[in-house]
């Protein structure tokens, strides 16, 4: 079922914006605003920006904003660090979640989690309560607690490091979830188990920005917009049927448009 | 006084037991005061901080701090070096026992001998300024033996000298953590000597932690027979100037040697382990691992050789080391070093020098965690190996937290 939540303000505004790394740029004037309820899917070829769009939410500090501005909120997070992002509410799920040896994904995972509870004035979680919370959240992704008790996504199959993205995505319940090719690297049934954890988190109070290479991932989860993404610029945006024209026929019909900007 | 002012102007048997092998050591110490700056394993120390850890007022007793709550072990046998009488103990399958002053003179009289002043030059400091007080010997043997606690200390404003000789028995297995602790402004040398005869093993830790502008010579001597397996886990923090040698001997081959030490240096502080491990017949093994972690202005180093003589085939060694840079002032030097004649051996060696990793922190960053949240978690991980091979240590997470804070 398609929402759309025109009475509601925006929780993320993207207005204008162009980045850079390393003196090349990047994104080059993208615009997109998310309101309560709304999924919306970005689509587009390798290259083109979707994954350093997310970075660049999330507070990367290899990137830097040029032009425009992010609002969350209605307050511009441009001065923010990626902590102070995340602690308010924006939640960057990995295209390939970093492994790190030798820390523990339980206490990282209690760590975050009190952090963003801190934000919301909520008592923080002693390790006995916080095991509680997590074995709960566990069961939206079927993973096996003893994932908890290993370092972080170390020795994790892509199925079991996506899962633990989505895991982490419920702990922290995130107002704003980017999703960066969350489908990637899944079987079939792993993909519906991380879409189903994906539907079960998201709410009215929230906002989804699915990054995709596929139509599959949103077959499991109907986006309300599709954006087609080329040359860092958002140039298309359309419905959910725009991906399947998307799947039909290929960036490449999405070429002549980006030559017509 | 200059502590070399009791060397050279021969006051120092007024303080100290005058042995032949004192007296030798003396003798080199007055022909040859200070290290040579050219000597390769000298080159980088830094000459205001040595001098520095000299200058100290030289004193016999020193102050025996508390035993802190990280380090805190019901099962384990604590003994002062310096404070402790008549150490005599003896169970039905194991005894710890006291050695004679001959004794232990003639157990290190070869190595002091033997070595050539440069790189013996601690050793040498050392027991020119040991008093038999602060000399002692022991003899372990038997196997369930409890663990042991040995502890040496330097008091404020003075300089200490300490010396430990340990000899494991045959068939004998022993789980041994000596903890070093600098007082503020102190200077401490300690010499170990350990002696491990045929099929012993001994798990051994080293602690040493210092203060506010404390100092420490130490010198460790490992000497192994056949079929004996000697495993050190070391670390040594927050010393102003501190100097770490290993010198281990297989003198037999046929024996395995593992290490894994860490040095932690911050503010302008120079932190070295040197470590020299000789292989003196075939069979022998070495898995070697050294860590630091270089903060502010620090200077850390490390110097590591191993030796494969002809007669050392079938060697199977390897050396890591590892470095972490935590900000963009510290220094590192790290020389891995292997001297192989024999021709059928397997040795490698390695080091790495590193910043904290970026992506890993703005994986936990984006989760919530500050950056020091998440560097902690970092350091964290990279302390952990080190601190799971020292024995003996019960409360680890409390000296984990200890370390991190």
């Amino acid at each position: 079922m398609q929402v759309k939540m025109k009475g509601k303000e925006p929780l993320l505004e993207i207005s204008n914006l162009y980045a850079s790394t390393e003196n090349l740029t990047i994104l080059k004037g993208v615009d997109i605003t998310v309101k309560p309820g709304e999924i919306h899917a970005i689509m587009g070829r390798n290259g083109c920006g979707k994954s350093t769009l997310s970075k660049i939410i999330a507070g990367h500090p290899s990137y830097k904003i040029n032009q425009g501005q992010i609002k969350f909120n209605g307050t511009n997070i441009e001065s923010l660090e990626p902590e102070e992002r995340a602690q308010s509410g924006i939640f960057l799920g990995f295209q390939y979640p970093i492994e790190i040896p030798g820390v523990s994904n339980l206490e990282f995972l209690r760590v975050a989690t009190n952090a963003r509870r801190k934000f919301l004035k909520k008592d923080e979680l002693d390790t006995f309560e916080f095991e509680d919370l997590v074995k709960e959240k566990l069961e939206l992704v079927k993973m096996d607690s003893a994932f908890l008790e290993r370092s972080i996504n170390q020795g994790f199959s892509g199925g079991e490091k996506k899962r633990n993205e989505i895991l982490q995505m419920a702990l922290l319940e995130p107002q704003i979830a980017i999703l960066d090719e969350t489908d990637s690297g899944l079987d079939i049934d792993a993909l519906r188990i991380v879409a189903s954890g994906i539907k079960k988190i998201a709410n009215q109070e929230t906002g989804t920005i699915l990054i995709t290479h596929y139509q599959r991932l949103l077959e499991e989860i109907k986006p309300n917009f599709v954006h087609v993404m080329a040359n860092g610029q958002i140039i298309k945006t359309g419905g959910s049927e725009l991906a399947l024209e998307l799947e039909k026929y290929g960036y490449e019909w999405t070429d002549e448009m980006n030559k017509n900007i | 006084m200059h502590i070399l002012d009791y060397i050279t102007k021969e006051k120092v048997n007024l303080l100290t037991r005058s042995s032949k092998i004192q007296d030798f050591c003396t003798s080199k110490l007055r022909a040859h005061p200070l290290p040579k700056k050219q000597n390769e394993t000298w080159r980088l120390a830094n000459k205001k901080k040595l001098s520095a850890l000299l200058a100290y007022e030289f004193d016999i007793k020193s102050s025996d701090p508390d035993i802190p709550p990280y380090l805190s072990n019901k099962k384990a046998i604590n003994i002062w070096i310096g404070n402790t009488n008549q150490l005599n103990l003896k169970e039905k399958n194991w005894e710890i026992k006291e050695l004679k002053s001959q004794e232990i003179d003639d157990l290190i009289e070869e190595k002091l001998k033997s070595s050539n002043t440069e790189e013996n030059w601690s050793n040498l400091l050392n027991l020119s300024l040991s008093s038999e007080k602060n000399i002692l010997g022991i003899k372990i043997s038997g196997d369930n033996l409890p663990p042991l606690q040995i502890f040496c200390s330097s008091k404020s404003n003075y300089f200490n000298s300490k010396t430990l000789i340990l000899f494991i028995d045959k068939n004998t297995k022993a789980n041994i953590l000596q903890v070093n602790s600098g007082a503020k402004n102190s200077s401490l040398s300690l010499s170990t000597y350990i002696f491990l005869e045929e099929k012993s093993k001994v798990n051994h830790g080293v602690i040493s932690s210092g203060n506010d502008k404390s100092n420490i010579l130490n010198s460790l001597n490992i000497k192994q027979n056949a079929n004996t397996d000697y495993n050190l886990g070391s670390i040594q923090f927050q010393y102003d100037f501190a100097r770490f040698e290993i010198d281990v001997n297989q003198i037999e081959g046929n024996a395995k040697t593992k290490i894994k030490g860490m040095q932690v240096s911050n503010n302008d502080e120079q932190n070295g382990t040197f470590s020299k491990v000789e292989f003196n017949g075939p069979n022998g093994y070495l898995d070697q691992l050294n860590k630091s972690l270089a903060n502010d202005k620090s200077h850390s180093i490390f110097d590591g050789s191993i030796i494969v003589p002809k007669t050392a085939q079938k060697t199977d060694a390897s050396q890591l080391s590892r470095n972490l840079l935590l900000s963009n002032t510290a220094k590192i030097d790290t020389k891995p070093q292997l001297e192989i004649i024999a021709d059928d051996v397997k040795c490698k060696h390695g080091a790495t020098i590193s910043e904290l990793n970026k992506d890993e922190l703005f994986y936990m960053r984006s989760r919530g965690l500050t950056f020091a949240e998440a560097s902690k978690l970092q350091l964290k991980s990279y302390y952990q190996e080190i601190i799971d091979s020292i024995p003996v240590l019960e409360q680890r997470i409390e000296f984990l937290d200890h370390l991190l804070n």
